[in-house]
């Protein structure tokens, strides 16, 4: 049992110094200490006198609070994600699995790995935290604790689904795609059927508040002292809810993944593919089927690279999963389906929300699915080439730099403007319902086609420096959800201690801010920020594709 | 008259104090296969790469079909095709597709892509093939995918890094005929192996290099002459009792430099010699004639690995043991 749990388990000491010894966790634990290190200094009150009753301190806690949240819900994932994956991959886990290490203890030592490690990441934020206190009006027992075990409820939670989607898919990138789309959908879209659908009554009123307690915003909300914003909103459900749901969603994943920890695991069959018309003879039926529900049928032969088109972008589009055309056809529709629907709701009035409040949400759904999809698109260009071996041919080839360049920003380009170009029928209805918004809903698309461009450009930047794909990934989302979701906290904490000037500087280098703006979201509508926030976000495209450009070119010449 | 396609001279590649490539001068004619051998670290991959324009010399000059590969970079591209160690896979991309991408980026016209990857499927065996990932294929099959995209855009010169690498024995000898038939076909290639029978068997002339250096360069039975001069004869007798005093006849005619060595279970006696044919015949009578029963009496031929062997000792054992070893080991796997 002793070498089960604790330090005498060998896959716990590996996975810790061997966590400990990277210079990705020298960065995490740097960047935590010196955010929350920064946050109250900023917000520390200038007379420095004890306050023990008003609002002062919680409005230095609230910040940090959340800040050591989205700092955990961006660093955490990316270690568990890759913990099970690339062991197979490097083959050392059939090698743990013949070794007379249980599954459990792998697991238990993975595990507890990375929970130790968000430990550590977290014990540098202990001064912020123990400052917070030393100001008055923060107790440890409704605010600090309760704070520590959200972030412990998170850090496990998160971990537990790092390590389930390892176990589920054949590549470290894809694991970090889907375990970031995991906890964004835990954090974040579990308290979205609520807002949107409103206060229920009963039994669905009962499981909606579960459901939200799966997010830890509520949870934070209610130890921050902003409750009463919260259940205006529809969600109600505080800490210790949380760290249950937390533990039951810890416990279930824990169960799954360790029943797919055997030998089993490794006996995957790698796809051999098939193609209906040329080896295989064809089946009308099976044909008809798959037209029907793939509209593209995914079997049929492909065709000769044509010559007015660029081989490097169609050779992403055709090695990317989802960038064949049945999977870009689901992914336009569904896009377009959900922005219709929203506006429906809007003009059947179903609820209480008018265009007004339609309009942001979409925006804010719209930036959530390019925030998702467009880092993992970028990371993959340039990485995955280099870690394949496929840039050495591409060196050996007489294809120019340019063309390289120009095929693999094109093929993310593409994808993220389909996915955006899908949504348009949603606005269109909202210029027809209200037709003094057709101006802002021109600007919104402008400013949402400034943000493809930022976050192609950044991210394929970011990959063009990383010799692996997975770093590739794991930058390119810490990067761009700084500089995304970060600005949106400077917003947040507007009024004490950041101006106004501030906030407007902060919110000029996010194109989604200036989206909302132009939507006249309830607490931008002081905001003048387009075109500026255009002109940055082109400058900032412009500055990372000159980057870009001049590595591919160096990367293709003779070393 | 030769016709020189591949050329270096004097061909140096220095990392800061490191030299990589020291004064490298070798040449291949057309149709010819050179076999590219040394221990991990001798500057194959480093010569490799400077001929296919990967990779600027320090110093000296590549040329191949007289263009200069660090000068001409873009056109050394299409009059090569190189294979590195690794294949360079695509994930979700279909045999077909994979050819077809790697004909598109060499600018080959859709209808001529067409007709040449159906051409070097066949040459390569890969038809069947085609509809399958090539993430799924096995080793063997992607050495043979990976032939196939070099000789796409019909180059002059193949130069094929490890090709029979990890290949079970008759992917090896289906490798071995492919390329050869490329070479009566008038290509040009250079092959680097650490199988070394294996290129053995295919190469016209080696080039061995070791510390960056050439060590031996030329047609192989000269190289095999130059580098393994003394030739191992082994006698083998019908009557294990005979062993001693065989030994002590043949004792009193070679010297010391011609260490016997017996093997009683074999019932053989082995030295090493450079004696004629005329010489090697009289000692044979000489044992007849003292009534040895001799069964055999034959040259054990010397090998690639023997040459390789012997310039790798002469790198000293401090610096080369463990590769050699290595390299040994490979070998006899």
């Amino acid at each position: 049992m002793k070498s089960i749990l604790f330090l005498e388990n060998p896959i716990l000491r590996r996975e810790l110094f061997s966590r400990l010894r990277s210079r990705k966790t020298f960065l995490a634990i740097l960047s935590v200490a010196i955010l929350s290190s920064l946050l109250v200094l900023l917000r520390w009150p200038s007379d420095a006198t004890i306050d023990l009753i008003n609002q002062g301190s919680l409005q230095v806690f609230r910040p940090v609070a959340f800040t050591l949240a989205t700092a955990l819900m961006m660093l955490i994932p990316s270690f568990p994600a890759t913990a099970l994956v690339s062991e197979r991959r490097r083959g050392t886990l059939a090698l743990l699995l013949n070794s007379p290490t249980t599954p459990l203890q792998i697991y238990l030592g993975k595990f507890a790995g990375n929970v130790f490690l968000a430990l550590v990441i977290f014990s540098v934020s202990l001064p912020a935290l123990a400052a917070c206190y030393a100001m008055g009006g923060i107790s440890l027992v409704d605010h600090i604790g309760p704070l520590l075990l959200v972030l412990f409820g998170m850090a496990v939670q998160y971990t537990a689904v790092g390590l389930w989607v390892s176990a589920l898919v054949n590549s470290t990138d894809a694991s970090l795609r889907w375990t970031y789309a995991a906890v964004l959908a835990l954090a974040v879209l579990s308290i979205g059927p609520t807002v949107f659908v409103g206060k229920l009554s009963g039994t669905r009123s009962l499981i909606a508040h579960w459901t939200t307690a799966i997010s830890p915003i509520s949870a934070l909300q209610s130890i921050t002292g902003s409750q009463a914003q919260a259940s205006e909103i529809g969600i109600s459900a505080r800490w210790p809810e949380f760290l249950a749901v937390s533990c039951v969603i810890t416990v279930i994943l824990a169960v799954i993944t360790l029943m797919r920890l055997d030998p089993r695991l490794l006996e995957r069959a790698r796809p051999t593919g098939k193609v209906v018309g040329r080896t295989i003879p064809k089946k009308p039926f099976e044909g008809w089927v798959r037209r029907v529900s793939y509209l593209v049928d995914p079997q049929r032969t492909k065709g000769s690279i044509p010559w007015w088109l660029n081989p490097v972008m169609v050779k992403e589009f055709r090695t990317r999963k989802f960038g064949r055309l049945h999977w870009l056809i689901r992914l336009v529709a569904v896009s377009g389906i959900f922005s219709l629907l929203l506006t429906v709701v809007a003009a059947t009035g179903t609820v209480s929300w008018g265009v007004e409040r339609i309009a942001p949400t979409m925006v804010l759904l719209q930036v959530a699915l390019l925030l998702l999809l467009g880092p993992c698109l970028g990371a993959n260009l340039i990485a995955s080439e280099v870690e394949s071996g496929g840039w050495d041919l591409l060196r050996a080839s007489p294809i120019s730099p340019l063309r390289i360049l120009i095929g693999k920003l094109m093929s993310t380009i593409w994808t993220l403007l389909l996915m955006l170009l899908a949504t348009l029928p949603g606005y269109l209805v909202m210029g027809y319902i209200q037709p003094a918004m057709s101006g802002q809903v021109g600007n919104v698309v402008i400013s949402l086609v400034v943000a493809v461009f930022m976050v192609t450009t950044m991210s394929a930047c970011i990959s063009a420096f990383c010799r692996t794909t997975a770093v590739a990934t794991a930058t390119s989302y810490a990067v761009l959800l700084s500089l995304f979701a970060g600005t949106l906290l400077i917003w947040v904490a507007r009024g004490k201690p950041f101006g106004p000037l501030l906030v407007e500087r902060a919110l000029l280098l996010n194109p989604a801010a200036g989206a909302l703006a132009e939507m006249k979201t309830p607490g931008f509508e002081s905001y003048r920020l387009t075109p500026e926030s255009w002109y940055i976000g082109a400058t900032i495209s412009f500055v990372c594709l000159t980057i870009l450009t001049l590595r591919i070119w160096r990367m293709t010449r003779p070393n | 008259m030769h016709d020189r396609v591949v050329e270096t001279k004097c061909l140096t590649k220095r990392y800061g104090d490191f030299v990589a490539l020291d004064a490298l001068s070798i040449h291949v004619d057309r149709g010819q296969i050179l076999g590219f051998i040394g221990p991990n670290g001798a500057g194959k991959t480093t010569a490799i790469k400077i001929l296919v324009g990967l990779s600027r010399p320090t110093s000296g000059e590549a040329t191949i079909t007289g263009v200069n590969c660090s000068e001409n970079a873009s056109k050394i591209k299409r009059l090569v095709g190189y294979m590195p160690d690794r294949f360079g896979s695509y994930d979700n991309m279909r045999v077909h597709e994979y050819l077809d991408f790697f004909g598109a980026i060499f600018g080959m016209h859709r209808r001529d892509r067409r007709k040449r990857i159906a051409a070097v499927m066949e040459l390569t065996d890969t038809t069947y093939m085609q509809d399958k990932f090539v993430e799924s294929l096995s080793h063997g099959m992607q050495q043979r995918v990976g032939i196939a995209r070099t000789l796409l855009h019909n180059p002059e010169v193949l130069i094929l890094d490890e090709p029979a690498n990890g290949l079970d024995p008759k992917a090896r000898i289906d490798m071995r005929q492919l390329l050869l038939r490329l070479a009566s076909e008038g290509k040009t290639l250079i092959v680097t192996s650490h199988i070394l029978p294996e290129l053995a068997r295919i190469c016209d002339t080696v080039a061995i290099v070791g510390g960056g250096k050439v060590r031996a360069f030329g047609p192989l039975d000269e190289v095999m002459r130059s580098l393994c001069p003394l030739r191992s004869y082994e006698v083998q007798l019908a009557n294990p009792e005979q062993l001693d005093r065989a030994a002590e006849i043949l004792g009193k005619t070679l010297h010391a430099s011609e260490p016997i060595s017996l093997s009683r279970p074999e019932r053989v006696l082995r030295f090493p010699t450079v004696r004629s044919e005329l010489e090697l015949s009289q000692l044979l009578q000489g044992l007849v004639a003292e009534n040895i029963f001799v069964s055999q009496f034959r040259e054990v031929t010397s090998d690639l690995e023997d040459a390789f062997l012997s310039i790798a000792a002469e790198d000293g054992p401090s610096k080369t043991t463990n590769q050699v070893d290595a390299n040994a080991g490979l070998v006899v796997h």
